[in-house]
């Protein structure tokens, strides 16, 4: 296929068409959802309104069918941010008396990741429609526990996944489920950055409420904070979940400056039934590679980051000789064809990539808040619309707890240092995409 | 083998066939007038499956090609080759006494130098190596042999007006565009491309382009030397066949610019020129003899 041809079939499947229907979760993104929900308004409650809940808010500001009731924080001035966007909101310092709230029919839970279960549990519990933010738990067992709670209560749950709703994403995966890439080969994700990941802490008793990503009592580190993003990609690819993992794990530089036990440097291989690998490294004392995800193809490579295919068999400039076709079926000679030293079919690291579709906006991946345009506004928005009519969408959720589980299991294996399965009790039904 | 074939009939007078084959690590695209769908796509396919069998034939890299077992045995025993590859052999060891040594199929080795790396028996069809490390690569002869015979088979069926280009650098022509005088080629500017250096009119004739491969690199070696030529300019050899362009302009990059004259003078029709692209798309031209 030449750079046109694929370009033009990359047109072809446009986001309204085909991809709705191939990735179940983005039906409500469809305009006959959007109007189903017209003229009707979500109660919300935030629970949790640091950095990311207030990134949310600023989405949720801008939508119409929306309207905050409630909001909780533990930790004032954070309450108080968020009270300036909803002044007419009950505050709580307490998310169990904002679950009493009645009028609250979803929540939207930004907290540190150890009160991601315990929360998202009593929410459903309480009958409301749930946004998590990842990870899904911080055990193996809590995450399964938050699934059977949602099925149990039929109830809706989403998890802050926000690749699952990323243009980007959608477009490249549709494309590898079409076999434009071929046999997919291998998975590469890496997430590189050179900060100590601290916060500025007013003061010293703080100190573990506000960088409790530091700490192995309240988050599981890189794994649950940046892995769990990246390791969707090699199962929504491949249509299928790793067999096993191994990885290695350690506090390598940022140890000298703080009390902080989780790792700042981990590496792990996942490894697919059909023995594809999918590999996730972190390094944040070392920025030159910032983050990447690439779906490796027989044919050629996907970078889901930037949006960019590369062909194993480039077809660099043209020869102009096809030009020559339009040239004689209208009668006239031009200048068309190029002569140059010797072109040849083996792959080039230089070739160049073609965009796979118009208007890809790139996500560096440096923020630890969360960037615009990375599907995270067309996550909140499926939520709302599922808060209104109760439906929870299919397969978001698998996809989700599975991102979570491999996260976690993979940080087992690294302070276990073995190669580990996941346990069968683990499993849930999980039809691939394909 | 990637195959593309397309037909227009558009222009009733002129209906236009294009092919394009991924061909010798390279592509191969041709575009001629004047037959009817069906003749074409025939001619087209048979065009593949010649093409085929030449890569079958001079392929080194694929295990079970004649060349490859050559190179295995060639060395210990006489081995007997089939009549394309001995005729390859045979025009391949004149062209190198002829340009000098400069083209040299059997470069890839460190086999003393200025010797014959090979031995033909005509009677037998046989080769034998002199040395034993001899390797023999016929890519840079390869490309100008397949435009040769598929420009004869163009011409045997009939067709008046073609344009062969094998992977860009070597260009072959019968007859004219239908609405020119010549078919018209521009060299493309080495660093900006797009720029034409220099616009080449071919006419019943050919042309080859050597220098850096399109990634930059010096691929071109001395056979004197061993050593990878890392001269900046362009060579560029027009004349009537496009396997004499094709030996001639990799021979010409690889001799030093004082020997280039007296190569080109023993070609009668051929001529040859020193490219050089400057930056902001300037260009200077030397013409060689
Ligand atoms: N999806 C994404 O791309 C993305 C990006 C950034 C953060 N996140 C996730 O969002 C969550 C929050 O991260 P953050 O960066 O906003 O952290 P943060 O520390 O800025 O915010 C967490 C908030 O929760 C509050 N909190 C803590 N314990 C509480 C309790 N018991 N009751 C009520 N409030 C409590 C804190 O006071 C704080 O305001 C994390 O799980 C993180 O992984 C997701």
């Amino acid at each position: 296929m030449n750079r046109k041809e694929f370009l033009s079939d990359c047109g072809k499947i446009g986001f309204a068409g085909v991809t709705l229907s191939l990735f179940p979760w983005l039906q409500s993104c469809s305009d006959k959802a959007k109007q189903e929900v017209k003229g009707e308004k979500a109660r919300i409650g935030i629970i949790g309104t640091g950095s990311r809940g207030c990134f949310h808010i600023k989405h949720l500001v801008q939508m119409p069918n929306v309207e905050v009731v409630a909001l909780c924080d533990n930790y004032r001035p954070h309450l108080e941010d968020a009270a300036q966007y909803y002044p007419k909101a009950k505050l709580y310092d307490d998310y169990r008396h904002l679950l009493e709230q009645r009028d609250v029919e979803g929540v939207i839970i930004a907290t540190p990741l150890y009160l991601h279960a315990p929360m998202t549990l009593d929410a459903l519990s309480a009958g409301k429609r749930v946004f998590c933010e990842k990870s899904m738990g911080y055990t193996l067992d809590e995450c399964l526990e938050v699934y059977n709670k949602r099925k149990e209560t039929n109830g809706v749950l989403f998890i802050g996944q926000q690749r699952l709703f990323d243009p980007k994403y959608i477009k490249a995966m549709s494309m590898i489920h079409e076999g434009k890439i071929g046999d997919v080969v291998g998975v590469r994700n890496y997430w590189y950055r050179n900060n100590n990941w601290r916060r500025d802490v007013p003061s010293p008793e703080l100190e573990r409420h506000i960088n409790w990503r530091l700490y192995s009592e309240y988050s599981r580190g890189l794994m649950t904070e940046l892995a769990c993003h990246q390791l969707q990609n090699g199962s929504w690819a491949l249509g299928m979940l790793p067999e096993q993992v191994m990885g290695s794990g350690h506090l390598v530089h940022w140890l000298k400056e703080d009390k902080r036990d989780v790792y700042d440097c981990v590496s792990a291989i996942f490894t697919y039934p059909n023995g594809v690998n999918m590999t996730f490294e972190s390094i944040i004392s070392n920025k030159h590679f910032g983050m990447g995800e690439q779906i490796l193809g027989t044919n050629g490579t996907i970078d889901l980051v930037t949006g960019m295919y590369y062909s194993d068999e480039p077809a660099p400039k043209g020869s102009g000789m096809h030009q020559l076709i339009a040239q004689i079926e209208s009668g006239v000679m031009s200048n068309s064809v190029f002569a140059g030293t010797s072109w040849a079919a083996e792959s080039s690291p230089l070739a160049p990539g073609v965009p796979i579709m118009t208007n890809v906006k790139v996500v560096t991946g440096e923020s630890t808040v969360g960037a615009e345009a990375d599907g995270s506004r067309e996550l909140l928005e499926a939520f709302i619309h599922a808060t209104i009519t109760g439906r929870q969408p299919e397969k978001v959720l698998e996809e989700s707890y599975y991102a979570t589980q491999f996260a976690l299991l993979a940080d087992k294996a690294m302070h276990e240092n073995q190669i580990l399965r996941l346990d069968e009790k683990y499993k849930i039904p999980y039809t691939p995409l394909k | 083998m990637a195959f593309e074939f397309e037909y227009s009939a558009k222009n009733p007078l002129y209906p236009v066939s294009y092919l394009k084959l991924r061909a010798m690590h390279s592509r191969l695209e041709i575009i001629w007038t004047g037959q009817a769908e069906n003749q074409a796509q025939g001619l087209a396919q048979r065009v593949e499956q010649e093409m085929l069998a030449m890569e079958r034939e001079f392929n080194r890299f694929s295990e079970k090609s004649p060349l490859a077992v050559l190179n295995l045995k060639a060395a210990m025993e006489d081995v007997s080759v089939g009549e394309d590859l001995f005729m390859a052999l045979e025009l391949s060891e004149a062209f190198r006494r002829g340009t000098r040594g400069y083209f040299d199929i059997a470069t890839s080795t460190s086999c003393g130098k200025d010797m014959v790396s090979y031995t033909l028996n005509p009677k037998s069809h046989s080769v034998r190596f002199n040395a034993p490390e001899v390797t023999l690569d016929l890519g840079g002869f390869a490309k100008g042999f397949a435009l040769e015979r598929v420009s004869r088979m163009l011409s045997d069926e009939g067709v008046e007006r073609a344009l062969l280009n094998f992977g860009s650098s070597s260009i072959s022509a019968l007859g004219t565009h239908p609405y020119g005088e010549w078919w018209a080629v521009g060299v493309d500017h080495t660093k900006q491309h797009g720029i034409v250096a220099k616009e080449v009119r071919l006419k019943d004739s050919a042309m080859s382009v050597s220098g850096r491969n399109y990634k930059g690199e010096y691929h071109i070696v001395n056979p004197h030397t061993g050593a990878s030529v890392a001269a900046e300019e362009l060579i560029l050899v027009e004349g009537r066949s496009a396997l004499v362009c094709e030996v001639l302009s990799t021979a010409l990059y690889a001799a030093p610019k004082t020997e280039r004259e007296a190569i080109v003078s023993q070609y009668d029709g051929y001529r040859a020129s020193e490219i050089l692209c400057g930056d902001c798309g300037s260009v200077s031209i030397r013409k060689i003899g």
